[in-house]
């Protein structure tokens, strides 16, 4: 039973991450009609900054402030260059465009970095293990994770419904030359919404960066399982990101810890282990071809 | 539809004669690892025919081709390990290399492949397809990292060249000459399939969905059909791909394998028959000269396709042959 | 009186609280123009998609030719000869105009996947393209392309594919928008040779043309049909004075 508490709350976590990603991702595509492949590089962005900076200074909160000052410079800069000159365009050349940004971003960083992985360490406050209620240890760098996902979707949700930008991209959302004749200026308004899903992925990057290794190339692996999220909860809706993501991050996460267990008491142990890894890499994209199914708008998506 | 003999169907020719040239006399000058190159342009080119059928004349941007590429290749590669070591594959069938045999099996393994995903897909549009597309070949790829008997992450090798009746395989030159056949008759199919009443429904579903239903046309059945025959395409592609290496891994598989089909299709220019045979012979030119002024080539190739992008929408063929394709 | 050729029995359609189609009925009868007018938001365009198979009715059903055709798509639907034209002006736009009559000509036979032989040179497209092309007198422009079309001329193009239909029924959605006063006399004469082949239901925002060529009328209002009759009939009916046509009409 603590095993399963240990996965979910895992899961959770995991589930953070995404939304991090999708969050900014889904923004991008509901205010600007973009897609951008180039969201897991400023992923990657953030956790080398993060690294970097970490490293030279010798604090992390410092490293953690720029991953998000990076990552959001980075999307400033590749949105006044580049990315404004697609919004008009077909999401073919949206592709291509933001393919050749993950090529330039890769091979860039590996020039700067080298090839070889970097590691985080954390500070002693964020490091052990806290016991939570029931006697389950868990990591507290875990535990911080989720809460700051948390914090990120609260403070989403009061940007979006309280704020005067909330209420500019939600027009943004429903009518762009509306805000222009409103008098809004559209294209720093593009500029400030794409740098700040620039900041989350960077920010998702520099804590998952902390658990795990900073190497080139890791953004692209988390920025197709935000699409699956995104795909899942509805382009364009925050809440669907949440939602989304938490549906993947569970599943991914109980599917890899339960499944060969599940598949054991129905054939041999090593089979049941192979079997079980394979489905269960396989169970987020099996959970995306059944909300098509059923819902092909995505769970929060208006119907395209 | 344009008439046969304009201006853009001499490039085409054009193309086509290069690529056929630059092999040959490579040959004939003992340059074997160019004659190589040229075999995998030719492979490239074949991949980026099918998916320009789906992409450039049904208007399914598809980033998920790296599936039927990878299914393809490991469909060769199977048949031939198995034929290699003997250990019955299905029954007391013990896998094959003859490509006669390899090929059909590719074909049919991705083209089922190819109905499921697009089955799926195809309930989406835009921005969705694409990232759907993209997922469902990322599914593929984990599961051959997983499933450790063809070799999981390390990929399968197989020593020996498949067979084709009368050649010689291992010999650069020949094994080029196949490549180079099957890359025309896939462009021939391509040219009468798109002049055809199917390739008008397919081309006019891409352009204006409601006005063809209304016309008496379903748009998810044309689109379906084009998909499936692309993924086949891609599919064989594959298995010449993993001949040529005497190697499998799930690399093929990978969403960047997809983006670089991709970017053959539209480094060519998307919906030209041709456009896929410019667009891999560049890559693969790049590839070898960028490679050698640095190693971080492919951030020169990014800034190379983002100029493309920016500044050339209409891709090589659509600069060389002066007319815009999209409207 | 003629058979009806197209039947709507008691259609309804709600989205939400929103009943955007209200128990209505009509009938189209052989060799008429059925005019259907209703102020902005009165839910014609949901209507016309409800008959056309792009939107599902909640209930209610649709009799096409004594056939039931609510199970049909709107492809299997203009198959069976029910041509609509669109509001916005319609057509394959990178397509010749002679491209795109020989696709509505491919559609209507039903033999869309037929990759053997050029489409260019299939007589059984071609021929019938060139003879709706001429008919809607658009044939000095048949290998122009349709996005370089005049507006009145790409109108004139969408007739040429909805006779290519072999329509048993015309279900025109405001052919006159946006054509200027020349242009409405175009298409005026237009729709009085389309009558000759088949029946039209007409959504029409012009009223002077709408009274000058219907031979009944449907008023829509709120999704309901709140009067339906002759010229005469619509013109004098205090409910749809009020509440439509307004005091100075």
């Amino acid at each position: 039973m603590l095993l399963v508490a240990e996965q979910a709350l895992n899961g959770l976590q995991y589930g953070m991450m995404l939304f991090l990603m999708a969050a900014g991702l889904t923004l991008v595509f509901g205010v600007m009609g973009l897609i951008n492949l180039a969201h897991g590089s400023l992923y990657m962005v953030g956790a080398f900054a993060c690294a970097w900076i970490a490293a030279a200074t010798g604090w992390f909160w410092l490293g953690l402030l720029a991953s998000l000052i990076a990552a959001a410079a980075a999307g400033a800069l590749i949105e006044i260059l580049v990315i404004r000159r697609l919004y008009s365009r077909d999401h073919l050349d949206q592709v291509l465009a933001t393919f050749a940004l993950i090529l330039v971003f890769s091979e860039g960083t590996r020039w700067l970095f080298g090839s070889f992985p970097l590691y985080l360490s954390l500070p002693p406050a964020l490091t052990g293990a806290v016991t939570l209620p029931g006697g389950l240890q868990y990591p507290l760098f875990r535990l911080v994770i989720i809460l700051v996902g948390g914090a990120v979707a609260v403070g989403l949700w009061l940007m979006i419904t309280r704020t005067r930008l909330g209420i500019r991209i939600r027009a943004g959302e429903a009518d762009r030359e509306m805000i222009a004749a409103l008098g809004v200026d559209i294209s720093r308004l593009y500029t400030i919404v794409f740098a700040l899903g620039a900041a989350l992925a960077g920010l998702a990057g520099a804590l998952v960066g902390s658990i795990q290794s900073v190497q080139v190339g890791m953004g692209e692996p988390v920025l197709i399982l935000a699409f699956v999220t995104v795909v899942i909860g509805g382009i364009g809706s925050i809440k669907g990101a949440l939602i989304g993501a938490l549906l993947v991050g569970m599943t991914d996460t109980l599917g890899k810890a339960l499944l060969p267990g599940v598949l054991a008491r129905f054939m041999d142990a090593s089979s049941a282990n192979t079997i079980g890894a394979s489905l269960a890499s396989m169970l987020i994209y099996i959970l995306m071809a059944v909300v098509l199914i059923l819902r092909p708008q995505g769970l929060f998506g208006a119907r395209a | 539809m344009r008439q046969v003999f304009d201006r853009e169907a001499l490039i085409n020719l054009a193309i086509f004669a290069a690529l056929v040239v630059t092999a040959v006399v490579a040959h004939v000058a003992g340059q074997g690892f160019t004659v190589t190159l040229a075999t995998k342009a030719a492979i490239f080119a074949l991949a980026g025919v099918g998916l320009n059928l789906a992409l450039g004349y049904g208007g399914m941007i598809s980033f998920g081709h790296a599936a039927f590429f990878g299914i393809g290749g490991y469909v060769a590669g199977i048949l031939a390990s198995h034929a290699a070591s003997g250990a019955p594959l299905v029954a007391s069938f013990a896998g094959t290399t003859s490509m006669l045999a390899i090929w059909p099996v590719a074909m049919i393994a991705s083209g089922i492949a190819a109905l499921l995903i697009g089955a799926l897909s195809l309930r989406t549009s835009g921005v969705y397809f694409i990232m759907v597309t993209l997922a469902f070949a990322q599914m593929i790829f984990y599961f051959a990292i997983s499933w450790p008997r063809y070799g999981g992450e390390d990929g399968l090798s197989f020593y020996v060249r498949n067979t084709f009746p009368g050649l010689n395989t291992f010999a650069p030159i020949q094994y080029f000459a196949i490549c180079a056949t099957l890359l025309a008759l896939a462009l021939i199919l391509t040219a009468i399939i798109t002049q055809s009443r199917y390739g008008l429904a397919l081309q006019a579903v891409r352009q204006n969905s409601q006005r063809s239903t209304a016309a008496g046309i379903r748009p998810y059945a044309i689109r379906l059909t084009a998909f499936v025959l692309s993924g086949m395409i891609t599919g064989l592609a594959g298995a010449l791909y993993a001949d040529l290496n005497r190697f499998v891994s799930p690399s093929m598989l990978s969403w960047h394998m997809s983006g670089e089909i991709m970017v053959f299709v539209i480094l060519g220019g998307v919906g030209r028959l041709c456009g896929p045979v410019a667009g891999a012979a560049i890559f693969i030119l790049l590839e070898h000269l960028l490679g050698g002024v640095s190693e971080h080539w492919q951030a020169l190739l990014g800034l190379m396709l983002l100029v493309i992008v920016l500044f050339a929408p209409g891709g090589l063929i659509g600069m060389l042959s002066g007319r815009k394709r999209h409207a | 009186m003629p058979e009806p050729v197209l039947e709507i029995e008691s259609l309804s359609k709600s989205f939400g609280a929103l009943k955007a189609t209200d128990d209505v009925s009509l009938t189209l009868r052989g060799g008429e123009i059925h005019a259907l007018i209703g102020p902005n938001g009165a839910g014609k365009s949901t209507l016309i998609k409800q008959i056309t198979g792009e939107l599902r009715p909640d209930s209610g059903s649709i009799r096409f030719q004594g056939r039931a055709i609510d199970i049909l798509d709107a492809a299997g639907r203009a198959r069976l000869g029910l041509a609509r034209s669109f509001q916005v002006s319609s057509v394959i736009p990178d397509f010749t105009v002679r491209q795109n009559v020989m696709l509505a000509v491919a559609g209507a036979s039903g033999h869309v996947f037929r990759v053997l032989r050029p489409a260019q040179s299939d007589a059984k497209l071609t021929a019938p393209a060139d003879h709706h092309i001429a008919k809607a007198g658009l044939h000095e422009r048949a290998q122009a392309r349709a996005a370089e079309l005049s507006h009145g001329e790409r109108r004139k193009l969408e007739i040429a594919m909805a006779l290519a239909l072999k329509p048993r029924a015309f279900l025109l959605d405001e052919p006159m928008a946006g054509m200027g006063a020349e242009g409405g006399g175009q298409v005026t004469a237009m729709l009085s040779a389309l009558k000759a082949e088949a029946p039209i239901l007409l959504v029409e925002h012009d009223m002077d043309a709408v009274f000058a060529l219907a031979d009944r009328i449907s008023v829509l209002v709120y999704g309901r049909i709140i009067a339906s009759g002759s010229v005469d009939e619509i013109r004098r009916d205090p409910e749809v004075r009020r509440s439509y046509l307004g005091d100075d009409a």
